[in-house]
Parts: C-alpha cells; structure tokens; sequence
C-alpha cells in the first residue's frame, strides 16, 4: 500500500554508523505497520491509512525546500520569537531575555533506541526526522516576555513529509509562555509530522498556546510527551482550526506531587477539515490536578473527535482530575465523536468526565433574529459564544485579544 | 400602520387564530386580553416571523405586506417583540449583543453604525431611566437574571432599537409591583405620534399604568369585543367567560 512512499534514509546525510542502524531499525518498525488504520484503537475515529492513500499519490522526505520568504511577525503584544521554515529552525531572537538563561539550538539526535513506542507515527518520526528546535530554560529564570515560534510553511511541498523533532527542557523554578504560530503559504499537500519532548521541573511552569494562523492543505500529525514535576504547571491551549488534517496526541506524565496540568481546547472546523485531539493522562503521584476541556464547533463535511483517558496510579490518591467535551454541530453533515477514558487505582480520588455534543438551539437563533441579526449572524454569534468560554481562561490579556482576533476572523471570515 | 385581515394560524393542523381582524393607527396603544390558550402569544410569535406557523389572511405593516418577510427584516422594519420569556444564551456578553444589534438595525435602516464610546453613554443613559445596574451589561445575556431582570432588558431593548411597533408578550408576567411601575414608565416615555405597542396581558394590572386607546378581547382565536380603557376593569370583575361567543 505504501509503495509509491519513498520514505527512506536516502536524504538522511552525515550520520554515524550507529545513528543510521537505529533509524533503520525504527523505519523497519513502521513498515511493518504503514500508517495506522482504525483497526488500531487509537486511530478508532481517524483513518490515517485510508486519508494518506487517498490524499496521496506519491510520499518523500522533504529536504532542501527552497523557502526565501519573509514572515510578518506579529505585532500585537512584544515577543521573542524563533523563526521555523519547513521544519528547520532559522532564527532565534531573544532581545527580551537574559541569553545566558534561555537557550535555543537545532535538536541534536539523542539515541532515542530505548524509545519502545508501538506508535507507528512516532516510529516514523524517529526514524527520519531531519531539524527541530531545542529550548532550554535555566533554573529560577522567568522569561520576561513570551516567546513566539513562528512555524512558516511555503515553498514547493508538494508530496513531501516533513518530520521534526522538538525538545523544551524547563529547570527548576522557571517559567515560560509559548504561542506557537503556523502559517502555511505553500497550498500543497504535504505532511508534517512532528514531536515534541517536555520536561517541566519543579515548581516551574509552561502555558503554551497552539495558533493556526490560516488555511492550510497540510496533514499535521503532532506528538507531544510531557513530564511534570513537583508543583509544576503546565497549561496547553490549542486553537488549530482551520486545517485540512491535524491530530494532535498529548502524553503527560504527573510524575511530581501537586503538579497541576490544564489542557482546553477552542476549535472551528469547516469544508472537509478533520480534527481530533487525544489525551493521556497519567496521574503517577498524589495531590495533583488536571482539566481538560474541548470545545469543538464543526460545519458543513468537517469531523472532530476527542479521546481522553486519565489514568490514576494506586499512590496517585487526593488525585483530582476532570475532564469536558462539548461540541456543537451546525449541519446534519458534520459528525463529532468522543471516547473518555477514567483507569483508577487509587481510592481517594475525584474523576470526572463529561461529553455532549448537539445542534445550535433554535430559539436562541430566533430570539436573536427579532433583534434584527440574520440567521448567519446569529449563527455566528453563538458559536463565538460557545468558543469564546475557553478563550476567556487565558490570563494572559495581551494574548488573550490576539487569540479573541484570530477567532474572529476564522467565525466572521475577517 | 399595522392591518390584519382574517388571519388565519395553525400549528400541526390545531387552528389558534381562527379569522383575527386588527387595525392599529400610529400613536395608538392597544391591549389584547384574554383567557389563557386563546392564541395571544401565537399572534406575538405570528407577528414577528417565527417559523413553525401556517398562516393565511395577510398582515400589512406600513402598506407592506409581511408574509414573505424574514424576522430579521421585521425587526430592521421597525416589529419588536418582547419575549414572554426572553432566552438565556450563554456566551453572548449583553452589550455587545446590544451594540450588535442596534448596529445591525442602524445599518438596514441606513442610519450610520454608532462607535463603541457613544453606544456605553447611550446605554448608561437608557439603563438609568430603567434602574437597570450596569453590572448586568457587561453578564452574559439573561443567563442567571431574575424574571424582572430579564423583563427590564428586554424594555431596555425596545428604547434602544426605537420601533414602530412594539408588541409586549405578558411583560407584566413576573413583576413585583416596583418593577412593574418601571417597565410601564418605560413604555410611556417611548409613546410618540409616530410608534404604536400591542400589549398582550392577562391582567388589568399592567394597564392602570399604560393607558391603552383600545382593548379586544382574544377568545378562541378571534377578537370577540373591543372597547375603551373602561373594559379593562369591566373585565376584572366579571371575567372572560362572559363575553365568550
């Protein structure tokens, strides 16, 4: 079935000996499986191998995409920012931070052997990424300002994946805000599949906010393993609406005592955009807190999914964890679908789930219509409404209205 | 300004309005009573637009007939309703639905859209004549409002789109005694030459504060009797089911 995929190490050049053993042994596993099927219970709701096959005639590695475009930072609050092209770090600007405290490199390749995922994606990825960034915030540093990695697609990409490999390591007592921004000006299909290591130390905090700044053709496929220690914080908020194909896996390990992790979600999907979100929540040590909540609002043929699990380990007690899907479909043709998972080994706990997903209430359209709004406008209110709750929690004012912007144009089309 | 002419209205086949026959002049106030399940409501809903009725008979607003015509329109024509039970929708912050949809009508109307600044004094001004706190505008619409609340916003709204014709559905219903003083003072200082209400209640309560020119009787989907301001009270004591036909 993959046979017209040249995935292969042809393009993978200067590695040693051991590197190149370990690569093909992770491209072995995968080809053992090809892209994942909903046979396999985590693809359940996302064909990937039917979407890849039928969206792809020919498949090989990116390299040397020529891509002298120049990116319009945002100006809407003062940042840091790391400039991404087609996966490989550019430039690194840091103006606002102490640079001896904050570093930022290419990844460099660790030998990841001991990596024994049954992940096909994850497998792929290990065995042909090419660039990624590496971020490292020294102990009891705050950055003053956050730091935007722009991640600019463009060029001729048609046909090709892309794999990166990320790693944002936060010592002791630090603190960071991510707004990782994609833009895609190619119009091909391509795929990226990336994944992104973290690492939050104690009493340290990450908040990172995903943005898909446009449409895109793309296929993103994005893995994030994330530990937590001690009274850490970590907050992720995505906004990835608007492309064609994005799942989005997150792993976290609680492995400290009263760490807390907050994941939400604010998504609008239309035309044909499929977008699932799956989580695993690993409660390992007691006393800690986790939220999630996924707002999805789907039009026209688009499809959504969310999976999440929360798993609480026997130790893992006065755990408390929660867990939200709500969605709201504003055509027959739209379909949302959702697995919560609750596994509890320990008896002191507080574990919740909840899921609904329905159509737009029509008193609520007709209500607003005798206040003379059309039924669009209405329609377009109480979707902003309904996405706005999650977008709302973000205490981070000046990004806040950045995000607020950005939903607006992708409800309102301006 | 408002002709209704043998009006005709049923739900699934049950007939509510059974040959309605209204005149409505500008400046005029009008009351409809009636006992409950006579079609009072129904007329509010059929006079807005909602969907889910089949009418015949025609509706003429200001010399346009408004079988074809979509609630928004109404609305930007110059039709408020005030719900008899104004919707709870999470999510929408009050003033912004305000400005959005005094905006929306300004626009249909060819009126310029009015700014932000000038809309918040527009908006402190109105809320003050109705004793509504301010706090309330910056809530998410109706949602944890009292009923007298909900009411006042829904008043609220009728000053500031400024209609033609304002149709009140049971606005009396749930009103403690001051709130009630407050809404009808509010309808009284909207009264012009210009603009007409149709103010559908079941009690004469609401109606020794604003005087009507007219009251009909609403029974079994026709108006059975009309009269002055006197017929109110005749009603009061003796009830509806006297004047049934």
């Amino acid at each position: 079935m993959i046979n017209n995929f040249q995935l292969n190490l042809d393009s993978i050049k200067n590695i040693s000996l051991e590197e190149k053993r370990i690569r093909e042994k992770k491209l072995m596993l995968f080809n053992d499986v090809g892209f994942p099927s909903k046979k396999f219970e985590e693809w359940k709701f996302t064909d990937l191998n039917k979407i890849i096959t039928d969206n792809f005639k020919e498949l090989t590695v990116a390299t040397n995409i020529k891509n002298n475009e120049n990116i319009n930072l945002i100006n809407d609050f003062e940042h840091n920012f790391l400039i991404i092209k087609n996966g490989i770090l550019e430039k690194i600007n840091l103006k606002y931070e102490d640079e001896e405290k904050v570093k930022v490199d290419n990844y460099e390749y660790d030998l990841i052997d001991n990596d024994k995922s049954s992940n096909p994606l994850i497998n792929l990825n290990n065995a042909l990424f090419q660039s990624g960034y590496s971020l490292k915030v020294h102990q009891n540093y705050k950055l003053n300002r956050p730091l935007v990695i722009y991640n600019l697609f463009s060029g001729n990409l048609d046909n090709k994946i892309i794999n990166n490999k990320n790693s944002i390591k936060l010592e002791n007592n630090s603190q960071v805000e991510l707004v990782e921004l994609n833009f895609d000006n190619s119009s091909y299909k391509f795929i990226q599949n990336s994944y992104t290591n973290i690492s939050i130390g104690k009493e340290s905090s990450l908040i990172n906010y995903s943005i898909q700044g446009n449409k895109s053709n793309g296929f993103f496929y994005k893995f994030v393993k994330s530990i937590l220690s001690e009274k850490s914080n970590y907050e992720d908020y995505i906004f990835s609406s608007g492309l064609k194909f994005n799942k989005i896996e997150e792993e976290i390990d609680i492995n400290g005592d009263e760490a807390k992790c907050n994941i939400q979600s604010a998504i609008f999907l239309e035309l044909d955009e499929h977008n699932e979100i799956k989580t695993l929540v690993n409660h390992f040590k007691p006393n800690c807190n986790s939220y999630q909540k996924i707002k999805n609002v789907l039009s026209d043929k688009c499809k959504g999914a969310y999976q999440g699990k929360i798993f609480v380990r026997d130790i893992a007690q006065k755990t408390d964890a929660y867990q939200l899907s709500k969605a709201l479909l504003l055509k027959d043709t739209s379909e949302f679908n959702t697995k919560p998972e609750l596994e509890i080994y320990a008896d002191d706990v507080k574990c919740s789930h909840g899921s609904t997903s329905g159509s737009v209430n029509e008193d609520s359209i007709y209500y607003l219509m005798t206040r003379g709004l059309n039924r669009k406008s209405a329609i377009a209110l109480l979707t902003k409404a309904f996405l706005f709750e999650v977008i709302n929690s973000i205490s981070n004012i000046d990004i806040k209205k950045f995000i607020e912007k950005n939903l607006d144009r992708q409800i309102y089309g301006h | 300004m408002l002709k209704i002419k043998n009006l005709k209205t049923s739900v699934n086949d049950k007939t509510i309005l059974d040959g309605l026959d209204l005149s409505i002049k500008p400046g005029e106030v009008h009351a409809i009573m009636g006992p409950n399940g006579s079609g009072k409501s129904t007329l509010a809903n059929v006079l807005s637009g909602k969907n889910g009725y089949e009418s015949s008979g025609s509706i003429i607003f200001n010399g346009e007939n408004l079988n074809d015509i979509s609630i928004e329109e109404r609305a930007q024509k110059g039709i408020f309703l005030a719900f008899q039970y104004p919707l709870e929708i999470p999510g929408v912050n009050t003033n912004n639905f305000l400005k959005t949809s005094l905006n929306t009508v300004r626009k249909a109307r060819g009126q310029k859209e009015i700014d932000t600044l000038t809309f918040l004094k527009l908006i402190k001004e109105k809320s003050l004549e109705l004793g509504i706190d301010e706090k309330f505008l910056s809530r998410q619409l109706n949602v944890g409002f009292s009923g007298g609340e909900k009411k006042k916003n829904e008043i609220l709204q009728m000053k500031l789109l400024e209609p033609k014709l304002a149709v009140l559905d049971e606005t009396d219903s749930g009103l403690d005694i001051d709130a009630l003083r407050i809404v009808a003072e509010g309808v009284n200082t909207s009264r012009s030459n210009e603009n007409a209400f149709l103010i559908i209640t079941h009690y004469q309560r609401l109606l020794d504060y604003i005087k009507p020119d007219f009251i009909h009787v609403l029974s079994k989907g026709k108006i059975v009797k009309t009269g002055g301001s006197e017929l109110g009270e005749q009603l009061e004591k003796s009830g509806y089911s006297n004047l049934e036909a």
